[in-house]
């Protein structure tokens, strides 16, 4: 959008324009985030993408190596497992299971840690120390740990590895928050505010949240890696996605019975793994930077 | 700076020389010990040391012919029945009196818990076989009190007494002939326990280590059992026929299929039971695969007391469903030695009839019955795989995926229920499951074994007919083919009990197969068995 | 401490089926067994008395029985929490001595090529599913190159007895005149799984260290040395690394945490018979009493060693013990 800049005034980005700014500055960033990108329109997208049904047995070609293999065959291009399923179908399918999903638990334990801090910012006294000892015991309970024994109180499954996770890391966003938003409230704008008049409320929506937003997000990119790796451990340790499920880690357990006979069963949901996080850590790994150069400004 | 990275380079170097000499060290090391140690990678935890008390294959691998030995065996070469602790019997003409002369100067193991005063004589048998008899003894009902073998080919109803005549003579008296009972005697089940340690277990109130701290007469003793992990077991030096030359028999207990095989391409075991990958065994050349050709089934069973499943038309509507060539192409693949079932009996078995009724894979058919059944479109069935790989069964798992695609087809949602070997067997007894991918391996050449240990009342009662299906009709065929001599009457009796069961369809049959394992090159002398467990008596290690 | 006894007690109410048999782990109980176990916990009377009697059975090291063996749920946590605690140790241990001298080269060599190398290397290392490599690890060490073995923490012909459940330890007090075969054999046991362990903290250890070494360089006192003329070496290596350790130190506790569960996923691969490994089989069998157990004993042990790190950076910083005390 061309603007016409009458006067010359300096204009001053929002923290999270002038974070992209910065962001946007190195290149190998900018691959993770096009990876990232890209896996999230294959998430969207994998039942129009993939060739074949995910689950579907195709018995009449099974253990099929992957097509540069002499004995590949051109149609399975990443080969086939012991039923006969395209590993490309699955894997693909298994995006929008194991990043997608990881996404959209970020998203929203993100939402109600989000939710949680700030209010708890704004309470004092008991509630709130209570609140700070609960957290920091949580905390220091590693987050597989906990969704292990989340999913073991509400017995494997998909779903119910997915709330796990949301659980495990909703206190991570509450603290962050809660210390974003305390520090804020220090700021001598924020008192100016509170002096016209505002309500908590109010420099809560208006002068706080622009301001600490890159710092959630940045912690939501920290979530994500961690919430790929939770929920593909899971899957291989077998209490996550349920057996057809195409869910990379569970694709990868199932692998380990045709290691020796067929191993792009063990190696291919492995790299999807190892790829989606390296992009995810990527684009976290960039923001952090960007975040470091906005302060240095 | 420079210093700084030739130091760095020399600690480099320093641990990569400390990793060569341990690894050094221990391929000299581990020679002196291991040379004379077999190491067998089992698939599974034994739940009990005691075969009296349970029918599963893991247990008796671990302890029949390990620990105990029985008074007849089974000769491994022509699977006659041949002496063990009974060095010669007699049977009278009317087939109802069994006299047993045993064995002089067997010795029971010698452990750090217990040392014998005597050799075994008749007291030891009386004991063995009251304690499963005789409800007021005092071990009847410890360790749960239930016989699962010699209650469902109805061993109690079958005996009017048992006699000692003097210390090394003992006779049975059958109420009634059984054509079976010399080969049900001579199953891995029928062990002798020693009474002396009977007695002072008594005496120190330890009723139940009668079965977690066995004493047998077998070739090896045991001396540490951790479950879960591994069992290890010593040779018993005054074992009656040739003392066992190793050091040491360690059951290194390995579910993973993957992870066995591993430990025998690493050298980490000697033999592994039930190996995968077929192909990567045979090219290696310091391995060896073998196989024997093992009586048994692999099947489907429904659980006939839970709705809908006590309908029969359900049952024949899933089993219409099932694609059993599919199934055997893809379980059974590059294992060439298996052979679709026609029914529960093999064909190496004499019984064997082809001339039965069967089902055949039709999703109309399926459908219609579901339709008749009153089956809407909502019906889920949890189906159990067996975590353990088993020859008639290899991969219960993925033969669940496979049926889980087809059922789907008529419209039944499946959900695959698996857990440890252990806690599978305990749940499946209590009737947790709707239907469960299971098998059975025969314990001896007699057909009746297929028959009574499976679905027979009795067994039903005691859990080991998984079906709990109970026919009359059914039951009286096989009591009237345990009646006679006549093997023709025999064979026709058993076709008609096999026709009842393809109309009621209790269970499904899948497959027969052999049985496979892998062993190194340097171990001598045959494991496998055609019936029952492993032995590794006799076996050496150059 | 104390919040997560009450976690874990609160849990035996999360947990499906009866929460008394969840506790106690008595399953096939008669009735008036059952009822002298309720007595035991105070079953009738308030929760809050309910867990009173449930600490005081924690005191007693009474921890219940184990739903599926049968057997005390604490005997088989300390047969198995030594080998977890070895092995991470252990692992500490090799992600400490690799991860922090890289660290400190790549603050030396801040932006230049080997800094990059080294940063992109622990970027993937950081990446890298654990249980895929340790899948990968003994398909090359074990099996390709057959340098390493691919399960257990020793040959089973060794027999060692169990004292302290470190085995390096009883190995050496224990009578085999097999010791030292069964010590290299135990060594080399435990190579594979720690440094699988230890790949993802070693890389963290490279961040925090170039982080803290950077810091530190950048302060007055290196400035003031360089200006003294003190060549590069004798500053990094009498002034740097002693300040630089002691920030890192600090965080080790934190990593500790991580490293606890990296090492309950290897130690399914790896067939470990530690407290992990054992507490993923629990959670299949749905072995209430003693997941709850094992997750007492867990998060007290990191919990344990968090305090350790805490005192062992007090020790090493004088500033930190001087605002702990004004605190």
């Amino acid at each position: 959008m061309r603007r016409d800049n009458i006067y010359t005034e300096e204009e001053f980005p929002s923290p999270l324009a002038e974070l992209w700014q910065n962001f946007k500055q190195s290149p190998i960033v900018m691959v993770g985030f096009s990876c990232f990108a890209f896996l999230i329109l294959f998430s969207i997208f994998s039942p129009i993408i993939s060739p074949y049904s995910p689950i579907e047995n195709n018995l009449d070609h099974i253990l099929l190596p992957p097509a540069w293999h002499d004995d590949g065959n051109v149609s399975f291009l990443l080969g086939t497992d012991n039923l006969g399923r395209d590993m490309l179908s699955r894997i693909i399918h298994g995006t929008s299971l194991t990043f997608g999903l990881s996404f959209v638990v970020v998203i929203l334990s993100m939402i109600i840690g989000v939710i949680i801090g700030s209010l708890s910012a704004l309470t004092r006294g008991i509630k709130s120390s209570f609140l700070n000892h609960f957290l920091d015991v949580i905390l220091s309970i590693p987050s597989l740990l906990l969704a292990i024994v989340i999913v073991a109180i509400l017995g494997p499954g998909l779903n119910n590895t997915l709330w796990a996770i949301v659980m495990v890391l909703i206190p991570q966003f509450v603290h962050i928050t809660r210390n974003a938003v305390v520090q804020e409230f220090k700021k001598d704008y924020v008192l100016a505010s509170k002096l016209d008049g505002a309500s908590s409320i109010r420099i809560l929506h208006y002068s706080i949240f622009p301001n600490i937003t890159e710092k959630i997000i940045s912690q939501a990119t920290l979530a994500q890696s961690a919430a790929i790796l939770d929920i593909a451990t899971l899957g291989f340790l077998g209490l996550g996605a349920p057996i057809p499920m195409p869910e990379w880690g569970a694709m990868l357990a199932n692998g380990i019975d045709l290691f020796y006979i067929a191993p792009w069963t063990v190696y291919l949901p492995g790299l999807a793994i190892l790829f989606a996080i390296i992009a995810t850590n990527l684009v976290g790994e960039g923001m952090k930077h960007a975040l470091k150069m906005q302060r240095e400004n | 700076m420079a210093t700084n990275f030739a130091n760095l380079r020399f600690y480099r170097w320093l641990s990569s020389l400390v990793l060569v000499l341990i690894a050094g060290c221990d391929s000299q090391g581990t020679a002196s010990l291991s040379e004379n140690s077999v190491i067998y990678c089992s698939e599974g935890t034994p739940a009990i040391l005691n075969p009296q008390l349970e029918t599963s294959g893991v247990t008796i691998d671990a302890t029949a012919k390990q620990l105990y030995n029985q008074l007849i065996a089974f000769d491994p070469k022509d699977n006659s029945i041949a002496p063990s602790l009974a060095k010669s019997w007699h049977v009278t003409k009317d087939n109802k009196k069994i006299t047993f002369y045993l064995r002089q100067n067997v010795f029971f193991h010698q452990t750090e818990y217990f040392t014998p005063t005597r050799p075994l004589n008749a007291d030891d048998v009386l004991f063995s076989f009251n304690r499963i008899l005789d409800r007021t003894q005092v071990f009847h009902y410890v360790s749960g009190g239930k016989y699962p073998f010699f209650q469902s080919v109805g061993f109690a109803e079958l005996i009017e007494s048992i006699e000692r005549i003097n210390d090394h003579t003992i006779r049975f008296t059958l109420k009634r002939a059984d054509s079976s009972f010399l080969a049900n005697l001579a199953t891995d089940f029928a062990v002798i326990l020693s009474k002396e340690y009977g007695e002072q277990l008594i005496k120190t109130n330890e009723l139940e280590k009668l079965d977690t701290q066995p004493i047998g007469t077998g070739p090896f003793k045991l001396k540490e059992y951790r479950a879960g992990s591994y069992l290890r077991l010593m040779p018993h030096d005054n074992y009656w026929a040739t003392p066992s030359s190793l050091k040491q028999l360690i059951y290194d207990i390995t579910p993973s299929n993957t992870g066995r095989l591993t430990k025998l391409l690493a050298g980490e075991c000697d033999v592994i039971a039930y190996p995968i990958a077929h192909q990567k065994i045979t090219e290696n050349p310091l391995l060896t695969l073998e196989s024997v050709t093992a009586m048994n089934i692999g099947y489907l069973g429904f659980n006939t007391t839970k709705p809908p499943f006590n309908d029969k038309r359900v049952r024949r509507a899933i089993a219409h469903a099932i694609n059993k060539p599919a199934i055997l192409n893809t379980i059974y693949k590059g294992d060439s030695a298996a052979e679709p079932a026609v029914s529960i009996l093999p064909p190496s078995s004499w019984a064997y009839n082809d001339n039965v009724d069967t089902i055949d894979y039709s999703i109309d058919k399926a459908k219609d019955l579901l339709e008749q059944a009153g089956i809407g479109s909502d019906l889920t069935l949890n189906l159990w795989a067996m975590p353990v790989q088993r020859s008639y069964n290899p991969d219960a798992v993925t033969m669940a995926k496979l049926i889980q695609a087809d059922l789907k087809k008529v419209g039944i949602s499946v959900k695959i229920v698996t857990y440890n070997w252990q806690e599978f067997l305990r749940r499946l007894a209590l009737g947790e499951h709707d239907a469960v991918l299971l098998g059975w391996s025969a314990d001896h050449p007699d057909p009746d074994n297929f028959f009574s240990p499976l679905l027979s009342c009795a067994s039903a009662e005691t859990g080991n007919n998984r079906t709990f299906w109970c026919n009359e009709t059914f039951d009286d065929l096989l009591q009237s083919s345990l009646d006679t001599t006549d093997m023709n009457a025999r064979r026709e009796y058993y076709r008609q009990a096999l026709n009842i069961v393809a109309d009621e369809m209790p269970l499904f049959p899948i497959a027969h197969s052999k049985r496979f394992q892998a062993k190194k090159h340097n171990l001598k002398g045959n494991i496998l068995r055609s019936y029952g467990g492993i032995s590794f008596e006799g076996v050496e290690k150059h | 401490m104390f919040i997560l006894t009450i976690l874990t007690f609160s849990l035996s109410f999360f947990f499906p089926g009866e929460h008394l048999a969840n506790i106690s782990g008595q399953i096939n109980a008669t009735p008036e067994q059952l009822e002298l176990v309720a007595l035991e916990y105070g079953k009738h009377e308030s929760v809050l008395y309910q867990y009173w009697y449930y600490l005081n059975h924690l005191f007693q090291g009474n921890l219940g029985v184990s739903m599926n063996s049968q057997l005390p749920v604490a005997d088989e946590i300390m047969s198995h929490l030594p080998a977890t605690i070895e092995l991470t140790l252990v692992a500490l241990f090799i992600a400490m001595i690799a991860g922090i001298p890289i660290g400190f080269i790549a603050a030396i060599r801040h932006r230049k090529k080997t800094d990059n190398l080294i940063l992109s290397f622990s970027m993937i290392g950081y990446s890298i599913p654990v249980f895929w490599l340790a899948l990968l690890a003994i398909l090359v060490f074990s099996i390709q190159l057959g340098w390493l073995p691919s399960a257990g923490q020793i040959s089973l012909v060794y027999e060692i007895e169990q004292v302290t459940g470190i085995l390096f330890i009883d190995i050496l007090i224990s009578d085999t005149p097999y010791k030292w075969q069964a010590f290299n054999n135990a060594t080399t046991h435990i190579i594979l799984p720690a440094c699988v362990i230890a790949l993802a903290p070693a890389t963290i250890f490279v961040r925090l260290a170039r982080t803290a070494m950077l810091s530190v360089l950048d302060s007055h006192y290196i400035k003031a040395a360089m200006a003294k003329g003190l060549n590069t070496r004798q500053i990094v290596f009498r002034h740097a690394i002693r300040n630089a350790m002691v920030n890192v130190i600090r965080d080790v506790g934190l990593q500790f945490a991580n490293l606890v569960t990296l090492a309950m996923v290897t130690e399914v691969i790896f067939n470990w018979p530690g407290i992990g490994n054992w507490l993923i089989q629990s959670i299949y069998q749905r072995d209430y009493t003693a997941i709850q157990g094992g997750l007492l004993a867990l998060s007290s042990f990191i919990f344990i060693v968090h305090i350790l790190t805490d005192f062992i950076y007090a020790s090493l910083n004088p500033l930190a013990r001087g605002s702990k005390h004004a605190s």
